[in-house]
């Protein structure tokens, strides 16, 4: 960095897929009191699982709904948003965001100019990546990943995300937009932006992304639903809470650097580490003062996550109550998998590995597995899930019920419930969940260049519902 | 005494979709000594825990100016597993927790 002197650049956090708390709109105000430059979301991230990355089913959070009242300061006081949206980050989950998006700016009379940046990857682009650049290697070693990526692994996936860093949010916001919102990104990446922009250096703007990008789950008491507030210089920070009741504490805000991370000072980031073995935090007029953070450079890397259809999930849930029942719940569980599993019926599928079925009895093991150290029910009840897997949903319903039928008025020793075994809660008794998915690929990819392959598409909100999409934009050359 | 019982604050989180961490505090110096003391607070100890081998130990850490630990390993049921039964890995504390600090039975 120059060393030129830096205006203070001031940052609003909050979790845009989380309800806001009740308060919201007077710490709004507090904040928007001592100064707000830019209003910053994550709302993305690979904590729900595979499964809405690879279904693109939305989880139904309203993420539009809780931006509201932030987008509504923001737009007043003329500073810029910066969102996430879509939780798995995909076009698919991005889009139905921003239509919700579309109905709020509509219902309220807002026209903002947005810029939206796209972070799903076509698997044609990955492909070529994969064949003609430099390894792709997995993110996460021992995970028993593909190292590298393969051209296979890339045909197998349903959908992959890149998370963007803070480059594009940065283009996006030197086109003088109200606000920017992408698909999955990096989430202190979001926070990054703006203040980079400004010349803060890359320390401390990461350093204070890591402690604004959970919102009001850095203070105490923590809870992610309240907002926080910072105010950045070339030297540090200032952490203050806009909340009545909830405050910033050293305590508050080193726990929190560990928060949801492996390694409690070190983390790796596209284009460099992020070092906070030498941070220093003091309580300051008002808020607690962060210092000392470092940036390590590193070649650039784009995290990609990717998910691969693993089959269709069926599920059974039988309630038992019978005492003779529960001291041998575990046996009668195994034998009727032994039953399903073994019928000639299903044995050509069990072979070629197209069904696989698993029954967890909650009230014993069913949390732990076998690091369980509780070997029997020690309650008066307990819940029998019945938990298949097969390549088709007629297969998967199919061994359901058979395993069903087995617990049900299958024979055990001492048995006195010979009409029935267990409770049924559920109607229909074999309940059709899902397609089931597995995250195939969580892999770094090298590029040169963090911005081209995410363009910023200006759009005026609210959209006309026939505009045309130009999704080709999204996917340039990577 | 078990972890469970010296430990103010015992949260268990995915890192990522295959690792998890283990954040500790503890209310004052004597227990945080306890715990820091301990040999269940080691990379084998926390591999004796979970059954798993020291390697899937990425670290355990420590720091004073809190009173914290935290602990890392990689995942044996991760989310990508359709059969892990803790998506957000928030119940994954419980095999440590249970471990005992002064070396008794538990």
């Amino acid at each position: 960095m120059s060393g030129l002197p830096v205006e203070p650049v001031r940052l609003l956090g909050f979790v845009n897929h989380i309800a806001p708390s009740a308060d919201v709109e007077e710490a709004i105000a507090r904040a928007f009191e001592w100064g707000v430059d830019a209003v910053v979301a994550q709302g993305t991230g690979s904590d729900w699982g595979p499964y809405w990355l690879g279904s693109g089913e939305q989880v139904a959070a309203n993420q539009a709904a809780n931006v509201e009242p932030y987008v509504r300061a923001a737009l007043e006081h003329g500073v810029p948003f910066v969102f996430s949206f879509g939780i798995a980050g995909g076009d698919v989950h991005l889009e139905s965001c921003l239509r919700r998006f579309d109905e709020m700016c509509e219902r309220n009379g807002w026209r903002p100019r947005v810029g939206v940046i796209r972070s799903e990857l076509s698997r044609a682009d990955l492909r070529a990546a994969v064949e003609q650049g430099p390894p792709v290697v997995p993110c996460a070693a021992g995970a028993g990943l593909a190292d590298p990526l393969t051209v296979e692994d890339v045909d197998q996936v349903e959908r992959v995300v890149a998370l963007i860093g803070p480059e594009p949010v940065m283009a996006g916001l030197e086109q003088g937009v109200d606000g920017v919102i992408t698909g999955r990104a990096l989430d202190i990446g979001l926070f990054m932006a703006l203040p980079m922009l400004r010349g803060i250096p890359t320390a401390i703007a990461a350093h204070a992304g890591k402690m604004l990008e959970c919102g009001g789950l850095a203070l105490e008491p923590g809870d992610s639903g309240r907002c926080i507030w910072a105010s950045l210089d070339a030297t540090g920070f200032t952490v203050r809470s806009p909340h009545e009741g909830a405050a910033p504490t050293i305590r508050s805000l080193v726990s929190h650097t560990f928060y949801e991370r492996s390694h409690p000072t070190q983390e790796d980031n596209p284009g460099g580490t992020l070092d906070l073995s030498a941070a220093t935090y003091a309580e300051v007029d008002g808020g607690i003062r962060c210092e000392g953070a470092q940036w390590h450079e590193a070649p650039y890397t784009l995290l990609l996550e990717g998910a691969r259809r693993e089959g269709f999930r069926a599920v059974s849930l039988l309630g038992v109550r019978e005492p003779a029942l529960l001291e041998q719940a575990r046996s009668w569980t195994d034998a009727a998998e032994q039953a399903t599993l073994t019928a000639p019926r299903f044995a050509q599928a069990v072979a070629e590995g197209r069904l696989r079925l698993h029954t967890r009895i909650f009230g014993l093991d069913a949390v732990l597995g076998d690091l369980e150290p509780h070997h029997a029910v020690t309650g008066h009840e307990a819940g029998v899930l019945v938990d298949v897997v097969a390549d088709t949903a007629e297969l998967a319903q199919e061994a359901a019920y058979y395993a069903f039928i087995r617990l049900f008025i299958g024979p055990y020793p001492g048995r006195k419930t010979t009409a029935g075994n267990a409770a049924a809660p559920l109607m229909p008794v074999v309940v059709p969940v899902s397609d089931v998915y597995s995250f195939s690929i969580y892999h770094l990819l090298p590029v040169a260049d963090p911005v081209a392959a995410f363009p910023v598409d200006v759009t005026a909100f609210p959209r006309r519902v026939s505009a045309p999409s130009n999704p080709e934009v999204a996917h340039a050359a990577l | 005494m078990r972890l469970y019982d010296c430990a103010d604050i015992i949260r268990s989180k995915n890192a990522g979709p295959f690792a998890v961490t283990i954040d500790l505090f503890f209310g004052d110096e004597e227990r945080y000594r306890m715990a820091r003391e301990s040999a269940l607070l080691t990379p084998e100890g926390v591999a004796a825990a979970y059954d798993v081998a020291v390697d899937r130990v990425k670290g355990v850490w420590w720091d004073d100016r809190i009173r914290a630990a935290k602990v890392s390993l990689m995942r044996w049921s991760s989310s990508t597993d359709p059969y892990c039964a803790d998506l957000f890995g928030a119940h994954l504390h419980t095999p440590l927790a249970a471990g005992s600090l002064t070396g008794e039975a538990s």
